[in-house]
């Protein structure tokens, strides 16, 4: 935490690590079950948005402004358990957090290019094929962007550690801190 | 571990040198090396010198420095 914070800034990063929801991420497992969850619910929204704006299904539409709220729940339960990685300006953040940031978007960066790499050998297997994929085109740049997007958050996710017990008089500190 | 034998935790700590309280624990389970400046930082929290620690190699445990037992 090098440079001066914003009011803004502090009040992400109080936000970031508020502890109320603790239990929703406290294993890797309940992590992993968000960051699946988290996967499907935005799924589930490009999908129904590319029909919203592409084939012009109201229900879909609907359908959409149900799932956002769930989405926003699971976004805030990944946040919450990397403590704002990618939420936070890097100057919230302190060294090694901005070295764990570094690490995960390149991890990220290696899986969208082996995505990327997968989609674009599917494209010219199709031309070479003669199938038409000419409709395509929109919702596939739209679904790479919103994977480009998210995919940080999610590899960041996965990567979260269990944080240990500690020494009874630590524990109580840091409650006493986040009230 | 030094901040255990003072008393400190993890928050007051993390407070005093400017970090995040996890990474006060990623340093203290070698899973984190911290930089020069925030080494020097924790040292001078407690007014030990760096080497006190931060060490390449495990320190000793407290037991065989106080009781003078070679390492097997």
């Amino acid at each position: 935490m090098t440079q001066e914070m914003t009011g803004y800034d502090r009040r992400m990063l109080a936000l970031m690590n508020r502890s109320e929801g603790a239990s929703m991420y406290a294993t890797a497992t309940r992590r992993r079950v968000a960051v699946c969850a988290h996967i499907a619910l935005t799924a589930a929204s490009v999908t129904t948005w590319l029909l919203t704006v592409v084939a012009d299904q109201r229900w879909a539409m609907w359908t959409m402004l149900g799932l956002l709220l769930p989405w926003c729940l699971a976004t805030g339960v990944i946040n919450a358990s990397t403590r704002g990685l990618f939420e936070l300006r890097e100057r919230a953040l302190d060294e090694r957090q901005r070295a764990e940031r570094f690490r995960v978007a390149a991890r990220a960066r290696q899986i969208m290019l082996w995505l990327l790499l997968a989609a674009a050998a599917g494209a010219g297997i199709a031309a070479q094929q003669g199938w038409s994929t000419h409709g395509l085109l929109f919702p596939a740049l739209f679904t790479a962007f919103v994977v480009h997007w998210l995919m940080p958050l999610w590899v960041a996710g996965l990567a979260v550690q269990d944080e240990p017990a500690d020494l009874d008089f630590d524990s109580e500190a840091v409650h006493a801190a986040d009230k | 571990m030094v901040r255990a034998e003072r008393k400190v935790s993890r928050q007051s700590l993390a407070e005093a040198v400017g970090v995040h309280y996890q990474t006060i624990g990623y340093i203290e389970r070698g899973q984190y090396n911290p930089s020069l400046d925030l080494a020097l930082k924790i040292a001078g929290f407690f007014g030990l010198p760096v080497e006190a620690l931060f060490s390449l190699r495990p320190f000793r445990p407290l037991t065989d420095e106080v009781y003078g037992r070679s390492q097997g």
